[in-house]
């Protein structure tokens, strides 16, 4: 039995036109898209925008911070002491803000800084030249090429796979191998990236994949559009996390290690205070 | 031909100033033309520029940058250039402004603010080049080496505890790399806090086995501090000995240093091994 239905399912032959006119080109027009639009984005996007020279301060000064609270041990008390006081007054009174004048009023709002409506607008726009051409090819195949079987697996497969390789085909009974002509263009969605970092070098924006993870986050996106970094509110938490901290000075029991580091010693005692 | 280029990226990559080296590997590269084939090819000029300079080829660098100028017509990494050659030229003033106009267009430009550092400091205005250094680090307090050039520039004034300073800055950034606790350990000592300098040189020789130059100081002050005896609750404070360890610890240090400075002599020529000697008996 089992050979017989596979031998039936073997009886079906495809037209060479169909290989010529169908499988071919649309391969050959997702690498052109892809490409046209690699260009169309470089084209597109102007240079980042600049961060201010406050803006880098603002930033570096909380990593300073983060610094501290992390590599806090490697020096003495009294450096760390002197650090954590300074640092802690300074992110009380916001030295290192942006905006020292109206450190209390929060962020301000996204919408009246033209640099961010800028950056915005950029996102839309790299968005927007993901989703259009992908649309457009998508509904060009299902329109004119919808129920095409364009070419056979040369292994088996199991049933599972029979939604991803025969979207747009309803035969429950055709050998999972054979490939509709929208699968085929999922296939070259999503197996082109390899072909477009050879043509255009590894950073390019040219695959579809990142574009199908842009549109997911798009909805949490769209809600905050960039909610901004209150900065005054990361430099008070950070003070409180400094202001908590117990220093103890890794190089305390640094007698103990090195003697038995270089087999002077048995064994490690707990603490300097051990001595 | 590929593995000149793959030097010269190594070298680029290590930061290394191997001027001679540079002009050596980029000779036949330019001379036969090959150098418009190689991947990074404006890196690669820009290395040779920097070498040029810095073997006071003058006229080679002009032509390199006559080269630049031409694919990057005003990008302000060219123009840091421009200020090098009129730096190399004996034109400071020159340069100078040019770093300033830079500066001024855009004042997060990294590159022009460390030139202009470097121009103050080899004119030898030690001063403007420790405030402009300072201004740099209250925002990019994240470049350490930044903080290794003001730590040297301190030291040209003798100002310890600010050198001092700098290098506990450092030491947070790369906790890890024993060349920042040596210096630590020599400023501290130098200072005469003794207890720190002790620790951090321990702390050298644990992060680098047999580092010759720790174990020398780990002698030096463990013998030291035992020379110094009993102190007053005072004087121990000023040294930073309060919690110095015992003596019976300083004394297997030290001779846990003369072992391992011996023995990283015995492999060395006889007049040093002498002379180690000799420094060791004392």
């Amino acid at each position: 039995m089992g050979a017989l239905a596979e031998g039936i399912d073997q009886e079906m032959f495809l037209d060479p036109e169909i290989r010529n006119w169908v499988l071919f080109p649309i391969t050959v027009i997702m690498v052109l898209v892809g490409v046209f639009r690699h260009q169309i984005t470089i084209l597109m996007t102007g240079d980042p925008p600049k961060p201010e020279i406050k803006d880098i301060r603002q930033g570096k000064a909380l990593m300073r911070g983060q610094l501290l609270a992390q590599n806090n041990s490697y020096i003495p008390a009294a450096a760390f002491a002197e650090r954590k006081r300074y640092l802690c007054q300074a992110y009380e009174e916001g030295t290192y803000l942006k905006n020292k004048a109206n450190k209390d009023q929060g962020p301000a709002n996204l919408m009246t800084d033209p640099k961010n409506m800028e950056v915005m607008m950029d996102g839309m726009k790299k968005q927007m030249m993901g989703i259009i051409p992908q649309t457009l090819i998508m509904g060009w195949i299902q329109f004119f090429f919808s129920g095409f079987i364009l070419i056979k697996l040369p292994f088996p497969l199991g049933l599972r796979f029979k939604q991803m390789l025969q979207s747009g085909i309803m035969t429950p009974n055709m050998d999972v191998r054979w490939v509709s002509s929208l699968s085929w263009y999922f296939i070259n969605l999503f197996g082109l990236r390899g072909v477009f970092s050879l043509l255009l070098g590894g950073e390019n924006s040219a695959d579809g994949i990142r574009d199908m993870t842009a549109m997911g986050t798009m909805g949490a996106m769209g809600q905050q559009p960039g909610q901004p970094q209150d900065f005054n509110k990361q430099f008070l938490g950070m003070k409180d996390n400094l202001s908590i901290i117990y220093h103890e000075w890794d190089l305390a029991n640094i007698e103990q290690r090195v003697l038995v580091k270089y087999g002077k010693q048995n064994r490690l005692f707990k603490s300097s205070a051990a001595k | 031909m590929s593995s000149a280029v793959e030097l010269l990226s190594d070298i680029r990559q290590s930061s290394e100033r191997r001027p001679f080296e540079v002009l050596k590997l980029a000779e036949p590269l330019l001379n036969t033309g090959k150098i418009s084939r190689v991947d990074d090819v404006w890196l690669v000029y820009e290395q040779v520029f920097t070498a040029a300079i810095d073997e006071g080829q003058i006229e080679l660098a002009k032509t390199i940058l006559t080269i630049l100028h031409k694919r990057f017509n005003d990008s302000q990494r060219v123009r840091r250039l421009y200020g090098m050659v009129n730096e190399a030229v004996g034109h400071p003033s020159e340069a100078k402004q040019l770093y300033q106009q830079m500066l001024d267009a855009d004042e997060t430009n990294v590159l022009a603010s460390k030139r202009l550092v470097a121009l103050l400091k080899a004119e030898g205005h030690t001063k403007e080049a420790i405030s402009q250094l300072v201004t740099y680090l209250d925002t990019h307090a994240n470049d350490f080496e930044a903080w290794l050039e003001l730590c040297s520039l301190y030291l040209r004034h003798n100002l310890y505890p600010q050198a001092a300073f700098c290098v506990e800055e450092i030491i947070l950034q790369q906790p890890a790399n024993h060349y920042f606790h040596l210096c630590y350990a020599e400023i501290c000592y130098t200072m005469g806090n003794l207890g720190t300098a002790l620790k951090e040189y321990l702390r050298v020789v644990e992060l680098s086995t047999d580092n010759v130059r720790g174990f020398y100081g780990v002698k030096l002050v463990a013998d030291r501090i035992l020379e110094l005896g009993n102190l007053s609750k005072k004087e121990q404070q000023d040294a930073g000995l309060a919690d110095a360890p015992q003596p019976a610890t300083l004394q297997r240090l030290s001779q846990l240093a003369t072992e391992r400075l011996v023995h990283a002599y015995n492999s060395a020529g006889e007049t040093s091994k002498k002379t180690a000697e000799a420094w060791l008996k004392e």
